[in-house]
């Protein structure tokens, strides 16, 4: 009976300790992947911002200026790419719109981003784009790999298509939650028009012919929770001028929008629920079952070894009955 | 003998365990019908 109960605790201690790197190195990349239909909507906003008035082409202050970010993965899209790309792809459709205190339209700017699900490389196949321009994307967007190390990544900026390293500032805590704090900053560079333009008639073309240019400037913070790889916070110090050209009236510049952009309170509360639940899954297949199973094993395989050998010590010798004496026959 | 038997036995449970969930994968799911978004979203 011992001998089979050590049997079956072998077994299951070779099942947990097989379990272990399985779990860790095969199951892990296959598992924790983005949904291909994830549906995310983020608001931020600059409080006392400055914002261009086309109508007078003057510089005004305001007192808030809304950006809503939505991102819909696209997923007939990603099953398509995934044939050709022979790996699992996230397609994501995104929009920023951005609407001035009177609630009307500042600018929007539409993207395409694909990438691998679990990796968060980025995938290149027709389509990729920013503001209708065709773009091949270096390193992230949006989101760090599950697993996010401390070190600086390749961010791509979407005002100037370009990509150029985010760097890791230090560990920090963020509402309960150890965060890596990232930050990029992009010195003033020449920028595409926003294909759609807040005033009416007003094209990129039309703005183009009076010699008038867009510049940008940007210092972006991230707040990165580790396991998931997402953000829990994000802020913004963003500067755009409009240089030279007839449009300005002599002027050599003037200010479209400078505002420091924050996440509204409502998203950062709700974010960083969703992260420290989706924390909790990451965690189960890299840390919590691997850990959990290997210890297991080693505590099945000791106690098998031990009833295996408690059931091969030689048992206390039976009593031994006195023989009685034969009779002698001489 | 018997004890490679049962050793073999949970080595090829964990792989067929873990073979199988990686097989289903996560549920790519369909297409959200929701729009991209052009007003602002009172709450998440």
């Amino acid at each position: 009976m011992r001998r089979k109960a050590s049997l079956v605790l072998l077994a299951c201690a070779v099942f947990c300790a097989t379990l272990s790197p399985l779990m860790r190195w095969y199951a892990f990349p296959r598992l924790a992947r983005i949904p291909a239909n994830q549906y995310q909507d983020m608001v931020l906003e600059a409080k006392d911002a400055t914002l261009l008035d086309y109508g007078t082409m003057q510089a005004k202050k305001v007192p808030e200026v809304t950006i809503v970010q939505t991102l819909k993965g696209d997923v007939a899209a990603a099953k398509k790419i995934e044939k050709t790309a022979g790996r699992p792809v996230v397609v994501w459709d995104s929009l920023s719109y951005v609407q001035g205190p009177d609630g009307k339209m500042v600018s929007k700017v539409p993207e395409r981003y694909i990438f691998d699900a679990h990796t968060q490389d980025p995938v290149h196949a027709t389509g990729e784009m920013v503001d209708g321009d065709p773009v091949t994307r270096q390193g992230i967007e949006f989101k760090w790999p599950f697993l996010t190390q401390k070190r600086d990544y390749e961010y791509f900026d979407a005002q100037t298509r370009t990509t150029s390293p985010i760097h890791y500032k230090g560990t920090r805590t963020f509402r309960g939650l150890k965060v890596y704090y990232f930050e990029q900053t992009i010195p003033w560079t020449k920028v595409p028009m926003p294909k759609t333009m807040p005033v009416q008639g007003i094209t990129p073309e039309t703005v183009a012919r009076t010699g008038t240019t867009r510049w940008y400037s940007t210092v972006r913070r991230f707040w990165v929770e580790p396991v998931t790889g997402a953000p829990v916070y994000g802020e913004e110090d963003h500067k755009e001028e409009l240089r030279g050209g007839t449009l300005l009236g002599g002027r050599a510049s003037v200010t479209a929008f400078a505002g420091d952009v924050k996440m509204r309170e409502d998203y950062i509360e709700h974010t960083v629920a969703l992260v420290e639940h989706n924390r909790t899954l990451v965690l189960a297949l890299t840390s919590y079952v691997p850990w959990g199973s290997l210890f297991l094993g080693i505590l099945l395989l000791a106690l098998s070894l031990f009833l295996e050998a408690r059931s091969r010590r030689p048992r206390d010798p039976a009593p031994t009955r006195s023989a009685e004496p034969e009779p002698l026959s001489a | 003998m018997r004890a490679l038997i049962a050793a073999a036995t949970g080595l090829a449970l964990a792989f067929a365990l873990v073979l199988t969930i990686s097989a289903m994968g996560s549920p790519t799911g369909r297409t959200s019908p929701r729009p991209l978004l052009t007003t602002v979203p009172s709450h998440p």
